[in-house]
């Protein structure tokens, strides 16, 4: 019989995220039954009204805005991404490829974002050589809209897709894409009725990965997006700092958790919940150190 | 009869464009347009931070901004400095953390081994924002005064689970057996750990440091909750400089920082490689 | 007889520099069970997926019943293929695998479920039809491919070293069946195969490849009683093989001067004259192994030592080092007449007898 030592190892780290991880999530869960105080924090008394307020319609607004620019986006980040790991997993100078999809994923967040003001400004590089190719020389407003919003986002999230997309697409067998065509598939029956069925777990991988960072998006609706860009993200933002009511900045993140909760389990539901946990953590692993190497 | 003809062999053309063995195929146009897309804004800021003047209008080749960048921004190279003290700590401490929980629910079972794994996986998938604001409450409800502290705090903690999955994905990847033998062979706990199950993992956690680094390099959304007076970060700078009033030094800064993720990550990586096959 | 011929004439394949196929030309006939056999990487499975479709030859023709078939896709062609991985659809059970080609075809669902049971029973596996192919062993997994294969009723089947994942015993067993069914649905079958002992069993026809060229084309028999090369030789069964330099010849009678043997008698039809230099191969079964000197007309003797007996239950395989220093190999089979003669044994000295006729030129080069 071996000692075991396996608590004496997990323990700093339990130790350290029950306090710095579960704690604060507790206390916003707390926070959001509680009365707001008169000078921001909260006061020690249940209430639901920071749950009642959610349903103010300017509220309800940002929460379907958010809902929609995070489904577009992601549609959309899914439909680029898939035929791009397709690309990768098929070439043969896959660590090249890689490699150009991961650097502009290593610059820095804020940098890629000033890039696209660089680019999309009033003052930016699009507008210039418009006026350079003889258009309207006053310029056009590309900035500030949900469509900006949406370009950006999946910008910032492509390569969450495409790594695990390649990831899965790599270990799928192409012999099986000859065979549908063998007996009598066209080409793209055998990449609708072979493939997309056989690499579902590296898509719902991509579809979290992308998801749920947009859904959360704080920085890109708020440095690139208008007034009728906001998102859930920015209206907690503005709860804590400028509002300062913490249980309706709470309720909102439950909201926005539970929506992903929800997502998350969804998704875990479809296999055993053990086997599917280990194989996003896989995917999610392999993409993270695909980041890092 | 000729219209039926020619639509047939038009008809077998296409066919037989379509098998041929892939040599360019649709997704690979695909593939490059989006590098191209995942390049642009790259390539437009390394231009930029070359011109003379301050609008995107090209006005003839300058180095002023990286002078300025050098020689006239303090703050800026502040902002650095607390980046990079951040980082490195963070990931330390949050890469001693990780491994050894990893190395704990990878040999063992034991009475809170789900509740580790569950809690290591639960902060990924949380919307950053989550955190961020659920730390900060934190923070002020126990009256810990927002600083590098607290940033230290929140980094090491979303660098935690990372650190976990990446060194625990390496030791899945280990043999057993040799773990056994090395016991078999006498060694101590300590010894087995320090002598087989480390260097064995050494790759994973030479990778999890830094994706570590990474990460708290780049993470804007947690630190802007939880920062406080004097624990300005690099991407907390940069926010403020495009926020309040864009100075080209944005541009050469980017420059600096792209070429540096370059010129870091590429030899790095077939440094990683040569490790990882060993 | 139903199936098609399939005509390759001519046919080069190269990938980057390396040459797949040089020139290939072999006419298959309808319903025949026609071999594609030879060592990996000679070009026999590049072939089979130029017939399939799955790449186009860089020089050449290639006609299924007389109509040509290049610029096809395989989607367009009457032919089906069992890959030698299966290539089942990890995410469809059993009936849906079998039933693929129907669907994609938009077979009304009675239909299909008519014709993917009839199919099972042909390979035996009506009641694993709700199964996932990973539940599946080598051997069935094999079925349901060969299945899923013949339900479009292709008048060509092409088989890609089907058997190769297989252990030896099931390999055995899969090849009579494969026989029965190819029987049974009479179309053409083309057969990839490294072994020869598969395509000796089954083919009607046999085309040895080597190195992207066609070496020999002939029923089993003449295949291996008759190689028309060294490598055919080597390559098809065991060979003693015997270097040297014709020194008379009456009618096809032929004297040789061999390399370490000596003297040795050939009988052979083929045209050779004094002075070539050739080389003449013989079966190790075709040898006789004896204690005693066997003498008579046109028999070739040697003597020996025992080197290594490998004694196989059915057999024995002696390894012979001749007088003069080189090997031979001797196949002596355990029949019932062989009781009663003394066993022989490692380091005893022996006598090897074989006949001039079973002797067979496989090379000549003119001197």
């Amino acid at each position: 019989m071996k000692r075991n030592y396996g608590f004496a190892y997990a323990a700093p780290q339990a130790l350290w995220l029950t306090v710095f991880f579960a704690a604060p999530i507790l206390i916003i869960i707390v926070y959001s039954f509680l009365k707001k105080g008169l000078y921001g924090g909260v006061e020690p008394q249940f209430s639901l009204e920071a749950y009642s307020a959610l349903a103010n319609p300017t509220l309800l607004a940002v929460a379907f805005r958010t809902l929609w620019v995070s489904v577009a986006a992601t549609v959309l980040t899914i439909l680029i991404a898939l035929p791009c790991g397709y690309s990768i997993a098929r070439a043969r100078n896959q660590a090249v490829r890689l490699f150009l999809v991961i650097v502009p994923f290593w610059t820095n967040f804020l940098v890629r974002i000033y890039a696209w003001i660089a680019i999309l400004g009033n003052e930016g590089f699009l507008n210039h050589a418009l006026r350079f190719l003889g258009f309207r020389a006053e310029g056009y407003q590309f900035l500030y809209n949900q469509g900006a919003v949406i370009l950006v986002l999946i910008y910032m999230y492509l390569p969450y897709a495409i790594l695990p997309l390649f990831s899965t697409i790599d270990k799928f067998d192409f012999s099986l894409l000859e065979a549908a065509r063998d007996l009598g598939a066209s080409r793209m029956q055998s990449y609708v009725r072979v493939m997309l069925p056989n690499i579902k777990p590296g898509i719902f991988t991509a579809v979290l990965f992308t998801f749920i960072p947009i859904f959360g998006a704080y920085a890109v609706p708020l440095l690139i997006g208008g007034k009728d860009s906001y998102m859930l993200g920015n209206v907690i933002a503005d709860q804590v700092t400028k509002t300062r009511n913490w249980p309706l900045a709470s309720s909102i993140s439950m909201t926005v958790t539970l929506i992903t909760a929800i997502l998350v389990f969804l998704f875990a539901l479809r296999k055993p919940k053990e086997q599917k946990l280990v194989r996003d953590q896989e995917a999610l692993s392999q993409s993270v150190s695909g980041g890092a190497a | 009869m000729l219209f039926h003809a020619r639509r047939a062999l038009r008809k077998s053309a296409k066919a037989a464009s379509k098998i041929l063995p892939r040599k360019f195929a649709g997704s690979d146009v695909i593939f490059w347009l989006v590098i191209l897309f995942l390049f642009m804004p790259l390539i437009v800021l390394f231009v930029y931070s070359f011109n003379a003047s301050r609008s995107g209008e090209w006005k003839g080749f300058s180095l002023i901004w990286y002078q300025k960048l050098f020689t006239e921004s303090p703050d800026l190279w502040k902002a650095f400095e607390n980046s990079a003290l951040i980082a490195l700590t963070s990931a330390l401490m949050a890469t001693m953390l990780g491994t050894l929980a990893a190395v704990g629910t990878a040999r063992y079972s034991f009475a809170l081994k789900s509740y580790v794994a569950t809690m290591s996986f639960i902060p990924m998938i949380l919307p950053e924002i989550v955190v961020g604001v659920s730390l900060l409450v934190f923070f002020a409800g126990v009256g810990l005064k927002l600083g590098l502290i607290s940033v230290w705090i929140a980094h090491t903690t979303f660098n935690i689970p990372f650190v976990y999955l990446l060194v625990s994905a390496r030791l899945a990847e280990s043999d057993p057996t040799i773990v056994e033998a090395a016991k078999d062979l006498g060694a101590t706990e300590i010894q087995t750990l320090f002598k087989i199950i480390l260097p064995m993992a050494l790759p994973g956690i030479a990778s999890a440091f830094l994706t570590a680094i990474t990460l708290s390099l780049e993470d804007f959304v947690i630190t802007f909750f939880v920062s406080g007076p004097g624990a300005t970060t690099l991407p907390l700078y940069i926010y403020s400089m495009i926020r309040f009033g864009v100075s080209p030094v944005v541009n050469a800064l980017s420059a600096v920082m792209v070429a540096g993720t370059v010129l870091l990550v590429y030899p790095l990586r077939n440094f990683l490689k040569v490790f990882a096959a060993r | 007889m139903k199936g098609s011929d399939v005509a390759v004439s001519n046919v080069s394949k190269s990938f980057g520099s390396f040459a797949a196929l040089k020139d290939v030309s072999v006419s298959i006939n309808k319903g025949e069970f026609y071999s594609l056999l030879g060592p990996s990487g000679c070009g026999k499975t590049t072939l089979l997926r130029l017939i399939a479709g799955f790449e186009d030859p860089d020089r050449g023709q290639i006609t299924i019943d007389g109509a040509d078939v290049l610029g096809l896709p395989p989607d367009k062609r009457h032919c089906n293929t069992v890959f030698q991985s299966y290539a089942l659809f990890p995410h469809l059970s059993v009936f849906e695998n079998v039933a693929f080609p129907l669907r994609i075809r938009k077979v009304p669902s009675r239909l299909i479920k008519e014709l993917v049971f009839k199919h099972l029973e042909l390979v035996q596996l009506e009641a694993h039809a709700d199964k996932k192919p990973s539940q599946l062993s080598g051997g069935q997994k094999q079925r349901v491919a060969i299945a899923r294969a013949l339900i479009n009723e292709p008048s060509v089947l092409l088989l890609d070293e089907p058997l190769s994942a297989l252990d030896a015993k099931l390999r055995q067993h899969m090849l009579m069946e494969l026989d029965a069914i190819h029987d049974k649905v009479g179309i053409t079958f083309i057969y990839v195969t490294h072994d020869q002992q598969e395509a000796l069993s089954v083919s009607d026809r046999i085309a040895v490849m080597n190195a992207g060229k066609v070496l020999q084309i002939g029923s089993p028999q003449q295949i291996y009683e008759n190689p028309a090369s060294e490598f055919v030789a080597r390559f098809i069964g065991e060979a003693n093989l015997f270097t040297g330099v014709v020194t008379r010849r009456e009618g096809s009678l032929n004297l040789v001067d061999t390399d370490g043997f000596g003297p040795l008698l050939v009988d052979d039809e083929t045209e050779v004259a004094v002075g070539d230099r050739i080389v003449a191969t013989i079966r190790p079964e075709k040898i006789r192994i004896s204690t005693e000197r066997l003498e008579g007309p046109n028999i070739n003797v040697l003597h020996g030592v025992v080197h290594e007996p490998v004694y196989s239950g059915f057999q024995t395989k002696y390894i012979i080092r001749a007088d003069s220093g080189s090997l031979l190999t001797v196949f002596r089979q355990h029949a019932n007449w062989s009781e009663g003669i003394p066993d022989i044994e490692w380091k005893d000295e022996v006598f090897l007898s074989f006949s001039a006729r079973d002797m067979v030129i496989v090379e000549r080069n003119p001197g």
